[in-house]
């Protein structure tokens, strides 16, 4: 049997398996309600809730993009490790204050803390809307991102037998059916699959990647004599950008829509304790492992193009597959991990949209089934688009697709954050401060000018957007019940 | 430990986290230099793995002396 066929049948097995287990989520179903869907009747344990956290925040963009830039920049992609980490440093800042008012007031949604805080105030509802808008736009990016990614390993796994278009197709209609049947416990359960998986092949390969390559030691000299610029120390620029990023990822991934709703789906406080403390040394599995794999591949690969890049990892698994028949094996065994891993992500972020566009955007109330029947068909419509989008919009690589939407999320952070942590904070400057800074990321990015110095239009953004925020507010509260302090 | 005493712990572990990345990035180092090898891998390149180790146990220890309220009496700020 050949590689590709191998890939098919495992494909094959695979959706099979999926397929049961979105049944059995179905049939531990308690109610049609929307915390029933969306947050699994808010009962995630500690092992469930850290391997989902795990699964949703390590997507295709982790398994495809960060080898393909670690291809492209060299060694200063060991800044991936650390921003990947920042994200569970920056949660020390929402997850305590925001858990318990979500507990004590139901919430499903991000949006219901925006609700809950700004609620009472006349540029409460506009403020809601806009920063749903963002999200919503954020996670439709990111659905796309996992579709083409998704595409993109399918067509590698079977070695062209189902085409890119087929596998978006297909796979995009898996995903699409087993989240409709069983919600958030299908989803978490699925993840818990996906990620020992994933874990598991992405360390077999950099293990078998060492021994061909004479160990750290001998892809170090061999990137350094190849290409000195990928091992030399980075210059003022890419020092900023590695600052930046680090901001960038930590500060935005706090605000994802899905990461927020687990928050709320978690058991009780030792389960989210436990698995952040858990996450914290992921980086150092996942987001390492990828890193050095990425740095492998380029004296193996040299002279790839910028879109090219985004497929060293497939590329890499095809050549483990000529070792042998268990390595065969094995290889086929890490494709269908990240091809999990990328699912995982895509049911995830399907699921928050879902919740999003009925609960925030559409105003339904959480508590009535026709809810949650309204979100599964609203994601659904956005699901077939993007799946439509990444048929065609092939030009574009998956780590420009995280930049982009990044610097759209992070622009919704004071709303939370600053919010949380600061009672003067009001809504009319929030939103005033969420637009400019909304503004001058767009306005960087249509115009080319995505980084300034090395730092991203998304951060100058937020900096201006919390400035905004704060400033007016403090502006407001001296004039009394002025415009601007509402 | 006094609930006191374990958030002004976790202050400081954050700060030193803080602190940790500003380490990880060679600003101490110039721009296109090459490197020496430092258990086979480039200088800047093990002090900032070092940092971000150090920062994962940090980090741990910090949230597990977190505390999360499941029955707050009032709304945070």
């Amino acid at each position: 049997m050949s590689f590709g066929q191998l890939g098919l049948v495992a494909l094959a097995l695979y959706v099979v398996f999926l397929a049961g287990i979105a049944e059995l989520a179905r049939r531990a179903r308690r109610d049609a309600s929307s915390a029933d869907h969306f947050l699994a009747g808010r009962e995630l344990g500690v092992f469930v809730l850290f391997l989902t956290l795990y699964a949703t925040a390590y997507s295709g963009n982790s398994l495809l993009g960060y080898p393909a830039e670690a291809y492209r920049r060299g060694f200063s992609w060991i800044m991936a490790t650390g921003f990947m980490m920042s994200i569970v440093v920056a949660f020390h800042a929402l997850v305590p204050r925001l858990r318990p008012v979500a507990l004590r007031e139901g919430f499903v949604t991000p949006g219901d803390w925006v609700r809950h805080r700004f609620g009472g105030e006349s540029a409460g509802r506009a403020l809601l809307l806009a920063v749903s808008l963002l999200m919503i736009a954020a996670l439709a990016n990111f659905l796309f991102a996992q579709l083409k990614a998704l595409g993109l390993m399918a067509e590698q796994v079977t070695e062209g037998l189902v085409s890119y278009e087929w596998g978006v197709v297909l796979l995009a209609a898996t995903v699409l059916a087993y989240e409709t049947l069983g919600g958030m416990r299908a989803v978490a359960w699925t993840d818990a699959a996906q990620a020992l998986l994933m874990m598991a092949g992405l360390l077999a390969l950099l293990v078998w990647l060492l021994t061909e390559m004479g160990g750290i030691a001998g892809i170090s000299a061999a990137i350094a004599q190849l290409r000195p610029a990928a091992a030399a120390v980075p210059d003022a620029i890419e020092r900023a950008n590695w600052a930046s990023t680090v901001v960038l990822m930590g500060l935005a991934s706090v605000v994802y829509p899905q990461a927020i709703q687990r928050v709320y789906a978690a058991r009780d406080a030792r389960s989210l304790r436990r698995s952040m403390a858990w996450m914290t040394f992921m980086p150092l599995t996942t987001t390492l492992v990828v890193t050095w794999i990425g740095l492998a591949a380029i004296p193996r690969f040299a002279g790839l193009g910028v879109v090219e890049a985004d497929t060293v990892m497939p590329r890499l698994l095809g050549e483990w597959a000529e070792a042998g028949p268990l390595a065969m094996g094995l290889a086929v065994l890490v494709f269908l991990g990240a091809l999990a891993a990328i699912m995982s992500t895509a049911d995830s972020v399907l699921l928050s949209l879902g919740s999003m566009l009925a609960g925030d955007l559409l105003g339904r109330s959480h508590g009535e089934p026709a809810t949650a029947r309204l979100g599964k068909r609203t994601a659904a419509v956005v699901m077939v688009a993007m799946a439509l989008l990444a048929l065609v919009a092939r030009d574009i690589t998956l780590w420009g697709l995280i930049e982009l939407k990044m610097e759209l999320l992070i622009q919704c952070v004071p709303a939370f954050l600053l919010a949380l942590h600061w009672r003067g904070l009001r809504a009319r400057p929030t939103l005033l401060g969420l637009v400019a800074g909304t503004a001058i990321a767009v306005a960087g990015v249509a115009l080319g000018a995505k980084r300034v110095g090395g730092v991203h239009v998304g951060v100058i953004g937020l900096s201006v957007n919390a400035a905004l925020a704060c400033g007016l507010s403090l502006w407001g509260a001296r004039r009394g019940s002025g415009p601007l302090g509402d | 430990m006094p609930a006191v005493r374990r958030a002004s712990v976790r202050r400081w572990l954050l700060v030193a986290i803080g602190l940790l990345y500003a380490l990880s990035i060679p600003w101490y180092r110039r721009g296109g230099e090459a490197p020496d090898l430092v258990f086979g891998v480039p200088d800047w390149v093990a002090v900032a793995t070092a940092c971000y180790v150090a920062v994962a146990v940090l980090n741990a220890l910090a949230w597990q002396l977190t505390d999360i309220p499941e029955d707050p009496e009032r709304d945070p700020p």
